[in-house]
């Protein structure tokens, strides 16, 4: 019955005390937010970290939150400030993510597939591998375009940047992940021959 | 930046306006380079809606629920109280004193002009000197001062174990 609620009834019920009602949002929320701090740490540990942080910090404010936004939105804003201060502390040097020679690197990394397993590989495989090699930025603004079902402005919302700014750079993030992809997608295509 | 896949997105999107819509609806139709380039990121966009979220370990909603729990437990108590409550409390006593002085003082007769003549009351007080000699004495300054001595090591105990945690 709770996971109907929306999130505004949930977050009522939290703030008059109900802990399972936050324990709702957590779950309804969870996958989300942790591939989104995923896309930022490229760590499962460090995502998982992240994620948790962000809800942990999401309720010490809750009583904060104002539905002038969707709380989806205000979540992610926590992400990104939460994901951004952790690879800040991590000294990440996110520029050598995109590098050139980290993607061959990535790319000429001995296949673990023998060719029976490749059959199985599908296009989402590549497309989650592809998207790992985005920039941190590019990667963010795809899947909350495309996962996070926000629009440009609430995206620009959430990353504190302008809507007209979340155009060009989703614009350009679809075209890096195209080159990625199909960059991906011709190497395997030259190890089947 | 390919103004074509600018315009097509924007396009895909739902990003332009009535007349552009209309004018790219056109050049899709009618031109070739559109209509291809259209079918691809049409077949792009599709893919990407698709994408997969990654799963986060089982216990995840659990681990946060604990760590706010433990968040909760730690808070100190007097952060959980209303201020409130003090301050009113305070009110009442302040108020209380204030109204006890004003009747006093509205109960003195100001008039009394001559000099007052007090005398206490004669009072014996008892001999103590007894009390603070004799074995009893001295047993109870020594239990007082193991006492005193168990106490103090206990707490330094209890405050060097909170600074290693």
């Amino acid at each position: 019955m709770q996971s109907k609620l929306t999130d505004i009834e949930l977050i009522e019920q939290t703030l008059a005390g109900n802990q399972s009602a936050y324990a709702d949002l957590v779950r309804r929320h969870q996958r989300f937010i942790f591939t989104l701090a995923l896309r930022f740490t490229k760590s499962r540990e460090d995502a998982e970290e992240v994620a948790q942080d962000c809800f942990v910090k999401a309720y010490r404010s809750l009583s904060g939150y104002q539905a002038q936004s969707k709380f989806s939105t205000w979540l992610y804003s926590i992400v990104y400030t939460t994901a951004m201060t952790h690879l800040r502390k991590k000294r990440l040097d996110t520029d050598s993510i995109d590098d050139e020679a980290t993607f061959i690197q990535i790319e000429n990394k001995p296949s673990g597939y023998d060719a029976d397993n490749v059959e199985n590989k599908s296009r989402s495989y590549y497309l989650n591998k592809a998207i790992e090699q985005l920039l941190p930025d590019d990667a963010t603004i795809i899947t909350l375009f495309y996962k996070g079902e926000q629009s440009l402005d609430e995206i620009a919302q959430a990353l504190g940047i302008e809507a007209n700014t979340v155009k060009v750079k989703l614009f350009r993030a679809r075209q890096r992940l195209k080159e990625k992809l199909e960059r991906s997608l011709k190497h395997e295509a030259k190890e089947l021959i | 930046m390919s103004s074509i896949e600018e315009k097509l997105w924007n396009y895909i999107d739902g990003n332009c306006n009535a007349d552009e819509q209309q004018a790219i609806s056109l050049l899709i139709e009618r031109d070739e380079i559109y209509r291809r380039k259209y079918k691809e990121l049409l077949a792009l966009n599709a893919e990407f809606s698709a994408m997969e979220l990654d799963e986060p370990p089982m216990a995840f909603t659990y681990n946060v629920m604990e760590q706010i729990r433990a968040e909760v437990a730690l808070k100190p108590l007097k952060t959980t109280i209303d201020t409130r409550i003090f301050k009113g409390i305070a009110a009442f006593f302040i108020m209380s004193i204030v109204a006890l002085i004003i009747f006093a003082l509205s109960q003195v007769d100001w008039s009394a002009g001559q000099a007052v003549n007090f005398k206490l009351p004669e009072y014996k007080m008892p001999d103590t000197a007894g009390l603070f000699s004799g074995p009893a004495f001295e047993i109870f300054l020594f239990f007082d001062v193991v006492l005193g001595l168990y106490l103090s090591d206990a707490w330094l105990r209890r405050k060097k174990a909170v600074k290693a945690v």
